[in-house]
């Protein structure tokens, strides 16, 4: 796919843009975004096209194009923030908020920069200077990018994770994110400047924090933490390496029939952790306010996977 | 379990033992504790003017003028611009203006007011030169003067005093994730030590979430200059703001992600001065609207 597919207009409002495009691969995406690149090669990039809409009268209208490998990874870059505002690029009715993924948001704009997933591309349009005028022409760049484009679900590691666990804990999918890597982790949740839990680009991973809202003051929040690697033995070794690095202090039991078995708990200085093992997935709940918690949360986690691996194998 | 290498986590932080493990593990050395060094009190100038910028994010060069006057005379208690610039710089110096140039660059107009002002102070136009770059640019200066900009970073969670001098280590990308922390040994390398005579953040339209492109919805209109001799009590309270900022926009705590562990390396290793609020007393002047401190 390429920006010809997508039919950028030549001109939109009183901007006009060259006929031809900045191309930008792996090899040169330092060079196009000075040492930031290891965000988009933490997802699965293809390439990035870039065109500068120039006017004489206002101030000019940047859209990048980030050709991703699937469909997921351009949804994972869109996931790392949902703030702003929801508009809608086909003419069917945004979202307001983003309560459920079975009307996904799939294009956000705030001041002056609209960031939208449409299929295998995630894209960045950005007027230098908002107004209603460029705020126009974005929005119409918008338009053009996904027009005609399929609007595959998200990834299916998502859709695990279930809105509520009991009566008390509610999922913030305002802060569920999608990604690969280490870095894009610790932009979200900081855990380690090390790669404690092996991930690369053949791992998928979903981060959420559950909120528990008390009758006392300030909610409580736990961050759960899903990671689907190639296969069992490399699950294993990362929730070992995990372990190793995370909880050196304490004795670790994890075999190949850790999913008969209870999570594992941990009582640490920001609360309870809890991790458990399941074929090539790990699950691992953070600062929980006690180990019922944790565990409820790895349990309702673990059954919502079993019962949608399940439906999958029918 | 001894022999494995200690690995910096969120736990360290919660802990208080970050530095013990950074010391253990990127950075070689034992980490002070305690009261070891002498308390250190560091000065820095906060100028604010509401009027700096207009809505349209024009910069009003006279008023910032103006502000950079104020700071010179904060900074160095001269009773002028001049007299300020030559207790910090020798007329015969070759000077370097060290601005960012991306991700939320250093606005032109600050580098312009500060190389009229030196010029008015007597520096020839032809001994002050832009020494952003690699490690040739500090190497043919005997001053620097540090222009970054106010803003976060998503590898190293800030990105503005510190960081600015990151191209004159060669390379760069060995200063990224948990070697971070070691930003601070640059500024000791024996052809950037001591050269640095003023820091001057420009503070006019910060970043206050990390990037890597700069998103619009994280940016403000603070229209200030923060300054002083110290850096790492400049990139302290620098840090401070940013995460006031964050708290404000989100009406919860949300703090920089990946932490900033560069600033407190900074100062109790490569001892380039003070990361501690408390031994850093802050001169404010102008406008008082959301100051975040």
């Amino acid at each position: 796919m390429n920006a010809a597919k997508l039919n950028l207009p030549k001109t939109v409002g009183v901007w006009t843009r060259p006929d031809s495009i900045r191309l930008i691969n792996s090899k040169n995406i330092f060079e196009y975004m000075n040492g930031a690149g290891e965000l988009y090669l933490g997802y699965r990039f293809h390439h990035l096209e870039v065109f500068d809409y120039a006017s004489d009268s206002q101030d000019s209208i940047l859209v990048e194009l980030y050709f991703m490998e699937t469909t997921g990874d351009a949804f994972g870059l869109l996931s790392l923030d949902w703030g702003g505002e929801p508009v809608s690029l086909d003419g069917s009715s945004a979202s307001t908020s983003n309560k459920l993924f079975t009307s996904p948001t799939r294009a956000l704009y705030g001041g002056g920069l609209l960031r939208l997933w449409s299929d295998h591309v995630y894209a960045r349009v950005m007027a230098e200077r908002e107004t209603p005028a460029s705020k126009e022409a974005v929005l119409a760049l918008g338009r053009a990018i996904a027009a005609g484009a399929k609007n595959p679900p998200e990834p299916q590691l998502i859709k695990i994770l279930p809105l509520k666990i009991g009566s008390a804990w509610n999922m913030r999918i305002d802060r569920l994110s999608f990604f690969r890597s280490h870095l894009v982790l610790n932009s979200i949740y900081y855990l380690s400047h090390e790669n404690i839990l092996d991930l690369d680009l053949s791992a998928e991973a979903v981060i959420a924090p559950y909120e528990h809202i008390s009758n006392a003051g300030d909610p409580k929040r736990s961050q759960f933490l899903l990671v689907q690697y190639e296969n069992l033995d490399r699950a294993r070794k990362a929730l070992n390496h995990f372990h190793d690095a995370y909880l050196p202090e304490y004795k670790k039991n994890i075999t190949a029939d850790s999913a008969a078995k209870s999570s594992s708990l941990f009582k640490l200085e920001d609360g309870w952790l809890a991790y458990k093992l399941l074929g090539k997935y790990i699950f691992i709940v953070f600062e929980c306010p006690d180990q019922e918690s944790a565990g409820a949360i790895i349990q309702k986690n673990e059954s919502n996977l079993l019962k949608k691996e399940g439906n999958h194998e029918r | 379990m001894k022999d494995k290498k200690r690995v910096i986590t969120r736990r360290d932080f919660m802990r208080g033992t970050i530095g013990v493990t950074l010391g253990a593990s990127i950075l070689g050395v034992k980490w002070p504790t305690g009261e070891a060094k002498a308390a250190v009190s560091s000065l820095v100038t906060i100028v604010r003017d509401k009027n700096a910028m207009d809505s349209s994010k024009n910069v009003n060069s006279t008023i910032l003028e103006k502000m950079l006057e104020q700071t010179l005379i904060k900074v160095t208690g001269r009773k002028n611009p001049k007299d300020a610039w030559l207790s910090l710089v020798k007329p015969n110096e070759v000077i370097g203006l060290v601005p960012t140039n991306h991700l939320n660059p250093t606005h032109d107009e600050v580098v312009d007011v500060v190389k009229r002002s030196l010029m008015d102070a007597g520096i020839p136009k032809d001994k002050i030169g832009l020494a952003q770059g690699g490690p040739s640019n500090p190497k043919k200066c005997d001053s620097l003067i540090a222009l970054p900009a106010l803003k976060a970073h998503w590898l190293t969670g800030i990105g503005t005093v510190l960081k600015n001098y990151i191209m004159y280590s060669g390379s760069p990308s060995s200063y990224h994730q948990s070697n971070s922390a070691k930003l601070g040994e640059i500024w000791n390398l024996s052809f950037v030590r001591g050269k640095t005579k003023l820091v001057l953040v420009d503070s006019l339209f910060p970043l206050c979430d990390k990037g890597p492109q700069a998103d619009p919805r994280y940016q403000w209109p603070y229209h200030g200059l923060i300054a002083g001799t110290d850096p790492v009590a400049v990139e302290t309270v620098c840090l401070n703001i940013i995460n006031e900022k964050r708290n404000a926009i989100r009406g919860e705590p949300w703090p920089l992600s990946p932490p900033p562990i560069c600033v407190e390396a900074a100062d109790k290793v490569y001892g380039l001065g003070t990361s501690r609020m408390e031994n850093i007393k802050i001169e404010h002047d102008g406008w008082e609207h959301e100051l975040l401190l």
